[in-house]
């Protein structure tokens, strides 16, 4: 039996540090680099990667906790992070406020007015702040957080099933996906006739996948036999699946070349969670799993070392992300839209990104400086 | 003869410049004037000169009220448009936009609306409500899908026209994905899709129509300007489509 993780796996990092960015890149619409992104050449795109390793970080790090201090402790956590997640939400939501009204006043277009009527929600600030509070109300690019916060409030009682046995968790999961699908439920949201973009209904099959694999792994079960299993079957599946995205994309832009398949298979449902897009994201988890070993030497690079820090300080990075995203496109929207000026756009966010990241674990380090300077021994973490 | 030779020139000027005095800010890059399918309908119905009757179907700007005025709107323009280009054929163009209408809320009045007005041609302005109200793709690209068979099927020609550009509503609704969803659909069913949206973006881009240091007053009469150009590059294309 191989040992119990003691130290991070900074594969989990590295990944969420990169979906971190592409989530930035996808977010400025009409941006060259969006072309270059998972979304291009995938069914999926960076949220399934964001929403995943979640999952499956959550479950190392709180499985841990539960382990070592109980089920209060572990559950307190939870929440304790749930809140900042809130309260990260509210902050974006706010900054989202300041940018319609800002847009609201300086809009004089009568050409627009009547059809895009996208401030309505000015009309009635007391409505829209308490459906805020209540995460019913999630504007443009303000719809994965709610999501991540509901997974975590539920996710003490995914813990605590798991401990029992990890089927008593994976089974709810997959019938309530499996109902989704087949009988199209969806939440409602603020405004009326609004749903939640991610369904957390579908979505949470994909982060308790997560939860339940990071806890095997927590355990130290030995996936390396299923693993091999599935490689052949997720390579094929994955190289199928890029070729006929990849050229659904250089169709969108050259149209002579064809696009395999499109009128099949287009459009594929995000909102829901299509089985194309979970199946194929599955399949890249097999490769990488397989492919990238644990202790992979570029993990410890310096160049991969940014990304590993913005992975590591996740819920600053995204909110950072979010904001830059909005602010970037701003700049194109009111400036210039040239492609040098996207570039720009894009590597002041991702280096802004970057050194963010890099104070962020400064003050962390910092923080922890006294405990260790006075020789109590380990670390804590 | 010297009268004969004169009617011939006329002929030609009209043919050659429409609406004669082409104001110059309508202008358009090249590549947005390609059409590369046919309104085969269309095309018989002129060829034979017979009345020909247009239903423009869309939201609020179909409808058309920023300018004032309902024969300042794209789809009146249109008709005008179309008249110089086929002085000998009966060309009527009905406006049915009504604001704020999702995709599903346009196909249910296909019936009464489109249908029943007999029309050999639809030019369908779609997509704006949907992104607004961000209504799934899932569910946009279907009815989108849906208006087309209904019109196709019936042996009418159809024209889809995309979304209004504006830079700054673009902060805060995501067009782009509405946008790709709309011409691909135009894509796979060999439906021309009239580029509105990059055209209006290249206006903006050259400063043609600036509405934010002016008055009231002014911005409506931008606004028929930016319609009545609407309205002369879709008889531009709806031309090239026939011919």
């Amino acid at each position: 039996m191989p040992e119990p993780s003691t130290s991070r796996d900074l594969r989990l990092d590295f990944f969420r540090g990169v979906s971190l960015i592409l989530i930035f890149i996808d977010h400025i619409p009409e941006n060259i680099l969006s072309y270059f992104t998972l979304q291009a050449v995938a069914f999926f795109d960076a949220a399934e990667v964001f929403i995943f390793i979640s999952g499956f970080t959550a479950a190392l790090v709180y499985g841990r906790r539960l382990a070592n201090k109980g089920a209060l402790y572990a559950t307190a956590q939870v929440l304790r992070r749930a809140w900042q997640l809130y309260v990260a939400h509210i902050f974006l939501f706010v900054l989202f406020i300041a940018e319609v009204s800002y847009t609201a006043t300086a809009f004089n277009n009568p050409m627009y007015n009547e059809e895009m009527r996208v401030t309505d929600f000015l009309d009635k600030p007391h409505i829209a702040v308490i459906k805020a509070l209540l995460l019913e109300f999630q504007p443009n690019f303000l719809d994965i957080l709610p999501l991540y916060i509901l997974m975590l409030v539920i996710f003490p009682a995914i813990l605590l099933g798991m401990q029992r046995h990890w089927l008593l968790v994976l089974v709810p999961s997959v019938i309530v996906y499996l109902a989704v699908q087949v009988f199209d439920i969806s939440v409602p949201a603020y405004p009326e006739g609004h749903v939640w973009y991610f369904n957390p209904l579908a979505w949470q099959f994909l982060f308790v996948t997560g939860t339940v694999l990071g806890d095997r792994m927590r355990r130290g079960t030995s996936l390396v036999g299923p693993l091999r299993l599935a490689y052949p079957v997720a390579a094929v599946i994955l190289m199928t699946a890029t070729m006929v995205k990849v050229s659904w994309t250089i169709h969108g832009v050259w149209e002579p070349f064809p696009g395999l398949f499109l009128k099949e298979l287009w459009p594929i449902n995000k909102n829901n969670l299509s089985p194309i897009r979970l199946v194929t994201f599955f399949a890249l988890v097999v490769l990488v799993a397989r492919l990238v070993p644990r202790h992979a030497r570029f993990l410890g690079s310096a160049a991969a070392r940014p990304l590993v820090l913005c992975g590591q300080q996740s819920l600053e990075i995204f909110c950072l992300g979010i904001l830059l995203s909005a602010l970037g496109h701003f700049v194109l929207a009111e400036y210039d839209s040239a492609m040098v000026m996207q570039l720009a756009v894009n590597a002041a966010g991702i280096v802004a990104m970057f050194l963010t990241a890099k104070m962020i674990d400064w003050y962390k380090a910092m923080d922890r400086m006294p405990a260790a300077a006075g020789g109590r021994g380990k670390i804590a973490r | 003869m010297l009268v004969g030779f004169a009617g011939a020139a006329v002929a030609v000027l009209a043919l050659s410049a429409p609406g004669r005095a082409e104001p110059p800010e309508c202008e358009v890059p090249p590549e947005l004037l390609e059409v590369s399918v046919k309104l085969p309908h269309l095309a018989e119905r002129l060829g034979a000169r017979r009345p020909v009757t247009i239903v423009a179907i869309g939201g609020g700007s179909t409808k058309g009220a920023a300018a004032g005025a309902p024969e300042l709107a794209y789809p009146q323009r249109l008709q005008v448009a179309l008249a110089g280009y086929y002085p000998d054929v009966p060309i009527a163009v009905v406006n049915k936009g009504v604001p704020r209408q999702s995709t599903q809320e346009m196909v249910e009045r296909f019936p009464t609306d489109v249908i029943a007005e007999d029309p050999v041609l639809v030019v369908w302005e779609a997509g704006i409500s949907d992104a607004v109200r961000g209504i799934e793709i899932e569910d946009f690209a279907p009815a989108l899908q849906a208006g087309i068979d209904e019109v196709k099927n019936r042996a009418i020609d159809i024209v889809l026209v995309d979304m209004q550009f504006s830079r700054r509503t673009s902060t805060v609704i995501n067009f782009e994905q509405y946008l790709k969803a709309l011409h691909r659909i135009g894509d796979l069913n060999e439906v021309y899709v009239f580029p509105r949206f990059e055209m209006m973006r290249y206006w903006s881009e050259q400063n043609v129509f600036d509405f934010d240091e002016v008055t009231e007053a002014e911005r409506g009469r931008l606004a028929a300007k930016v319609y009545d150009c609407i309205g002369r590059r879709l008889a531009q294309a709806i031309r090239a489509a026939v011919e």
